[in-house]
């Protein structure tokens, strides 16, 4: 047994043939959640239901809270400044599953229009309804492959609680970095000019200021994705959604070392290539960064 | 002669009583005059010089305290301060007894009544006595894991930026390391494991150490960025040339001038460890010994629409205590470095 698994080579050996392993995609096999599955398989097969969530609620989360940021930072001190740095503040605070829940108690069981909920509260789908063949993986493409458009509606909608509450925890970061680096931004001495000028105040707003402010927000939308799939963790299991989160968990639960292993590997990956995608963003958004 | 000396006392009387009316109504009118100084801020008063308002002005940004008193930092000293209290004197605050909160009752999952007035949880026990027992673990395993991460963040961190070289280098790139996991991520599996090689399951001291490793990287990071720019400064030169060792320049001489940002991140940092570890003990990984929100929000989630309050409570007892937290951090901020006042 031992030699079949080649424990006694020694370590450096061992070292670099797991390292040759997973170069090549041989991540292992699962132990006791689906016995014999290769765990890249089984992290094919749940990345897009995780994916569906992070990547709409980042999507969302970066629009809102940049225009969210702006729209506080130009009328700083007044009301609607005030009422913005409130639910930010409430944001940042907010546990994530405390605000699924409250959401599914309101949401989907309390507020009825002819005693039926207003939003699903579990699940990724209808029950009686039949997945589309699969084709990528994601539901979403598949269904809009097969033509079958009431199951897009159908996800669209019961992605809704998740993603709004996923999207609500990072935006409150982004909006609060978004209107720190626009005051900033707003006292430089181009603003003064371009107002001189005689620049609109929405021109000076829009074209002079916004894009200098944006490289600190895309720091923290870059950092924040980690903080984004710690989230989307506990959105899934909050409304019962079986993506990774929900295998990490089982993983650990039934001590399946591989599977643990290979997403741990997986999270890690996807966290150092967003940040090497901030980086790029970088370039793009102050030429006069060179690395 | 003697008229003219009655005249002259006569006088006199009259003008000291006068003089003594003129004193005291001119104290008076002072007093009346300076009363608005004792209520109004000196800043606003028109009476002043520019020079006096501009100095005023100064004086009252430069001082502490009065940066300290906005609503909101004020309301965060509060809430911490009704958690801690929580925290620290639970056996008084609580309606009932510890024994009876673990205890096991007919009429589970009760709707809030007078003498439950939050609703029962699990076994008929009461919402509100779990709750305020609930503070404790909280706070018990934050402090401990942030003053565990600043010791021992701070001391890496300092020693990595002030001999640089191939120590820097070797301390940062296993940093790096830690900083490519999501840390919840990387929070769970580690509890999981040690749970796992001491055969107990998960357990606080386990939890505690987690979050105190995984907060390292964070501190050492951001100490390391101002300990390169203050070794550089002339007073190191001076205090090496006064003969004072490595240890006592980095810990005598840099640390109090750097220790700062340090300061305002950890009260930040309270509250992100206690949402984190709700999110933990929500996942199912805290210790089972103790009553904990997360912890309680789990128990009661499958029963979310027939005894709403068992999980919500809880939840919104995380929310007020990261809050207050939170604020407070940022009025420390405002206080402290009001060059970041923007923020």
């Amino acid at each position: 047994m031992k030699q079949a698994l080649g424990l006694n080579d020694p370590m450096y050996v061992q070292y670099f043939r797991y390292l040759g392993d997973i170069l090549v995609g041989n991540w292992g096999k699962s132990y006791s959640i689906a016995r014999g599955m290769p765990v890249w398989d089984l992290i094919l097969l749940k990345l897009p239901r995780t994916a569906d969530i992070a990547l709409f609620a980042i999507i969302i989360a970066a629009a809102v809270g940049i225009k969210t940021g702006v729209v506080s930072a130009a009328n700083r001190n007044k009301a609607k400044d005030t009422f913005f740095r409130g639910i930010t503040l409430v944001g940042v605070a907010l546990p994530v599953f405390f605000l699924g829940m409250l959401l599914q108690y309101t949401l989907g069981y309390l507020i009825r229009i002819d005693d039926v909920a207003i939003f699903p509260t579990t699940g990724f789908k209808t029950i009686t309804y039949e997945d589309p063949p699969t084709i990528t993986g994601f539901r979403i493409i598949d269904a809009l492959f097969s033509g079958q458009f009431y199951m897009i509606t159908d996800y669209l909608y019961h992605l809704i609680l998740p993603v709004f509450c996923l999207a609500f925890i990072s935006l409150a970061s982004i909006v609060r970095q978004t209107r720190s680096s626009m005051l900033e931004v707003l006292q430089q001495d181009y603003i003064r000019t371009a107002r001189a000028k005689g620049c609109k105040e929405k021109d000076v707003i829009n074209t002079h200021a916004k894009k200098n402010a944006m490289i600190p927000t895309v720091t923290i939308i870059g950092l924040g994705f980690g903080s984004l799939l710690t989230g989307a963790v506990l959105t899934e299991t909050t409304f019962g959604l079986a993506g990774m989160g929900e295998l990490l968990i089982l993983s650990i639960r039934n001590s399946d070392y591989w599977v643990l292993n290979g997403l741990v590997f997986f999270f890690a990956i996807v966290f150092i290539s967003i940040n090497l995608i901030t980086d790029v963003i970088y370039g793009i958004l102050d030429p006069r960064i060179r690395y | 002669m003697q008229k003219e000396l009655v005249k002259e006392t006569m006088i006199e009387e009259e003008r000291k009583q006068n003089g003594i009316l003129e004193i005291s109504t001119s104290i008076l009118k002072w007093i009346a005059k300076n009363l608005k100084f004792l209520f109004v801020p000196a800043s606003r008063i028109e009476d002043l010089t520019i020079r006096e308002i501009n100095y005023e002005m100064n004086r009252s940004k430069r001082k502490f305290v009065r940066r300290f008193k906005s609503v909101l930092t004020i309301l965060g000293i509060l809430l911490v301060f009704f958690i801690a209290t929580l925290a620290v004197f639970p056996h008084w605050i609580s309606p009932y007894t510890f024994a009876e909160v673990i205890d096991i009752y007919f009429n589970a999952w009760g709707a809030p009544s007078p003498e439950h007035i939050f609703g029962r949880t699990k076994f008929g026990r009461d919402v509100l006595s779990r709750i305020i027992f609930g503070a404790r673990t909280s706070l018990t395993v934050a402090l401990p894991a942030i003053t565990f991460s600043v010791v021992f963040g701070v001391m890496i961190g300092v020693i990595a930026a002030y001999y640089g070289g191939w120590v820097d280098a070797v301390i940062m790139r296993i940093i790096d390391v830690f900083l490519a996991f999501p840390s919840l991520i990387l929070a769970l599996v580690f509890i999981a494991v040690l749970g796992e090689i001491f055969g107990t399951g998960p357990r606080i001291d386990y939890i505690m150490l987690a979050w105190g490793i995984l907060g390292i990287p964070y501190y050492s990071r951001l100490i390391r960025g101002n300990v390169l720019q203050a070794k550089e400064l002339p007073y190191i030169q001076a205090a090496r040339v006064s003969g004072a060792g490595n240890s006592r320049i980095m810990f005598r001489h840099i640390l109090p001038n750097v220790i700062q940002p340090i300061i305002i991140s950890v009260t930040f940092d309270i509250g992100g460890v206690i949402l984190s570890l709700a999110g933990l003990s929500f996942l199912g990984f805290s210790d089972y010994r103790m009553i904990d929100w997360g912890n309680e929000i789990s128990i009661g989630r499958p029963f979310l629409y027939i005894a709403p309050w068992a999980s919500l409570w809880p939840g919104l007892f995380i929310l007020l205590s990261v809050l207050g937290f939170m604020l407070l951090g940022d009025g420390l901020r405002d206080a402290l470095d009001p060059r970041l006042k923007n923020l």
